[in-house]
């Protein structure tokens, strides 16, 4: 019975992102999960850093790309930025667009 | 996302999760945490968080923890102690057991941890995060003992204070003295920027006095940007010695205040040694140190090579290219509570990517920073080539005051991810 229910989820989980599916861990694509110690993963604490949760991929994804070429001027961010490429962020800016506000 | 977790649930739910899930099975998991840390605290808590069903303890004495970085703050009088302070209420109400004790014994063979108050816990995973003890003695004539006099403030509390105490008695003109040991250790830039904050602060209140830093080494983390900066805010306060100058001290003696290097002595109004470290103490007694003191870790679940089932995070283990800072231990953490899922279930853990950003005040409205990306390369987490890095050198504008509010925003943030 369980096993008709397979190819429809496979196919739901690969329409779900360039991550690749299965391989996307409950806290993430690899990288994801290291940002919340600065980009608060909820309205946690006061903070200057902005949040990136259910901010749209697109931008997130323009955001690491101009910090990385330094055409958006950083303190921090475009150092990060130069140790993914550009498949590692998009799967980060998608799974970051995903989670709630 | 939860894609997976969904997946997850419903292949379970259909009666398709795999073989070695229901043998050994996420839902009856038990993992215990030893350390309530920055990396053992933030483990336990995302453990809950990414599977409810695990059995999670957190094994930590101390019913508050008292958060080393920032710490060079209260010494400057730019914090309270009591900010530094955090309680684990939040920690138990995201479901996970905190037993306030401490561990005695692990038997990594029948995997169980006896604990202080006459307690055992099994294990199907376990995690250490120890922080760090002090190598006694490592110094001639540093011990626990000369502490008291000679305070390290390297674990924040009273060692802390009694630090600040000192300082605030002493009279203007009196010489400080910092003694810094050879890496590896605890926050490799942070006393720098305790001398730094230290300077700050003297020559707001004792602009006579003057600091002098011996060390055990010739480089150091972040030096130019600390050097450049000492010349323009606190020029000719702070003198650095490095060990090829006789920066290294070798001996101390705590009645007198004085500390005797290669190359002579200093006597002291006030003293504050940083003495050589390694992986707390409950490490070793797992089998999970090697002969360096350290803890040495595969770069995707942090599992100890020595002993299998054992995770060690944070400061205790030797994590490549990665430095023992809180935001490190904090990545540790969250990545190893992913793979210790994934392992439970009987999937491969995927390899990681790991960041660090490690801030450092120079005065109060002045930040300075390094980061650096990390993936697993060879058995180690290497550093990836090409990103990272320290802030530049030369700036304009509010960048250093922009360092320093991102921070304390880094500080709020991080400490109520793990404890709020």
């Amino acid at each position: 019975m369980g096993r008709v229910l397979l190819p429809a989820l496979a196919s739901a989980v690969l329409a779900a992102g360039p991550a690749g599916a299965a391989d996307v861990p409950a806290n993430g694509p690899p990288g994801a999960s290291s940002c919340t110690g600065c980009h608060a993963p909820s309205k946690l604490a006061d903070s200057a850093i902005p949040r990136i949760a259910g901010r749209k991929a697109a931008d997130i994804e323009t955001f690491m790309r101009e910090y990385r070429s330094g055409a958006w001027p950083s303190s921090v961010m475009g150092r990060i930025a130069k140790g993914f490429d550009d498949q590692q962020t998009q799967a980060i800016a998608a799974w970051f667009a995903a989670q709630p506000e | 996302m939860s894609t997976r977790r969904t997946f997850l649930k419903l292949t379970a739910a259909a009666g398709l999760a795999p073989a070695v899930a229901s043998a050994q099975g996420a839902a009856a998991g038990k993992v215990v945490v030893i350390g309530g840390g920055y990396g053992g605290a933030m483990a336990a808590r995302m453990l809950k968080a990414l599977e409810a069903k695990l059995d999670v303890t957190l094994v930590e004495p101390n019913p508050v923890y008292t958060s080393c970085p920032f710490s060079n703050s209260v010494l400057a009088n730019l914090r309270e102690i009591g900010q530094q302070e955090f309680r684990y209420d939040g920690i138990r109400r995201a479901g996970v057991s905190v037993a306030q004790t401490s561990a005695t014994a692990i038997d990594a063979t029948a995997r169980t941890v006896t604990l202080a108050d006459g307690n055992r816990l099994s294990y199907d995973r376990l995690v250490l995060s120890p922080g760090i003890d002090f190598n006694w003695g490592a110094v001639q004539g540093y011990d626990e003992a000369a502490a008291q006099k000679m305070p390290h403030a390297w674990k924040a509390g009273a060692q802390t204070v009694l630090l600040r105490q000192q300082l605030q008695a002493m009279a203007d003109g009196g010489l400080v003295v910092m003694s810094v040991s050879a890496n590896p250790y605890r926050c490799p830039p942070g006393p720098y920027e305790r001398a730094s904050l230290i300077a700050y602060w003297l020559k707001i209140w004792k602009p006579k006095s003057k600091l002098l830093l011996l060390d055990a080494k010739d480089a150091f983390s972040k030096q130019r940007l600390f050097q450049n900066a000492w010349a323009q805010l606190y020029p000719g306060l702070i003198e650095w010695v490095p060990l090829s100058k006789g920066g290294k001290v070798t001996s101390v003696d705590p009645a007198t205040l004085t500390l005797v290097t290669e190359f002579g002595s200093h006597k002291a109004a006030v003293a504050n040694v940083i003495p050589p470290q390694r992986a707390g103490a409950i490490a070793a007694q797992a089998g999970v140190a090697d002969r360096t003191g350290w803890c040495p870790v595969e770069p995707v679940a942090f599992e100890s090579t020595l002993r299998p089932g054992i995770h060690v995070l944070g400061d205790a283990a030797i994590m490549g290219a990665i430095p023992k800072s809180a935001f490190a231990a904090n990545a540790q953490a969250k990545v190893c509570a992913a793979a210790i899922v994934d392992l439970l279930a009987g999937r491969k853990p995927q390899d990681p990517i790991l960041i660090n950003t490690c801030y450092s005040l120079v005065a109060a409205d002045y930040g300075i920073s390094v980061a650096g990306v990390y993936r697993p390369d060879k058995g180690q987490l290497a550093e990836v080539p090409g990103a990272g890095g320290t802030s530049p050198l030369d700036v304009v504008g509010g960048f250093r005051g922009q360092e320093a509010v991102y921070a304390e925003s880094w500080f709020r943030t991080v400490t109520a991810e793990t404890f709020g």
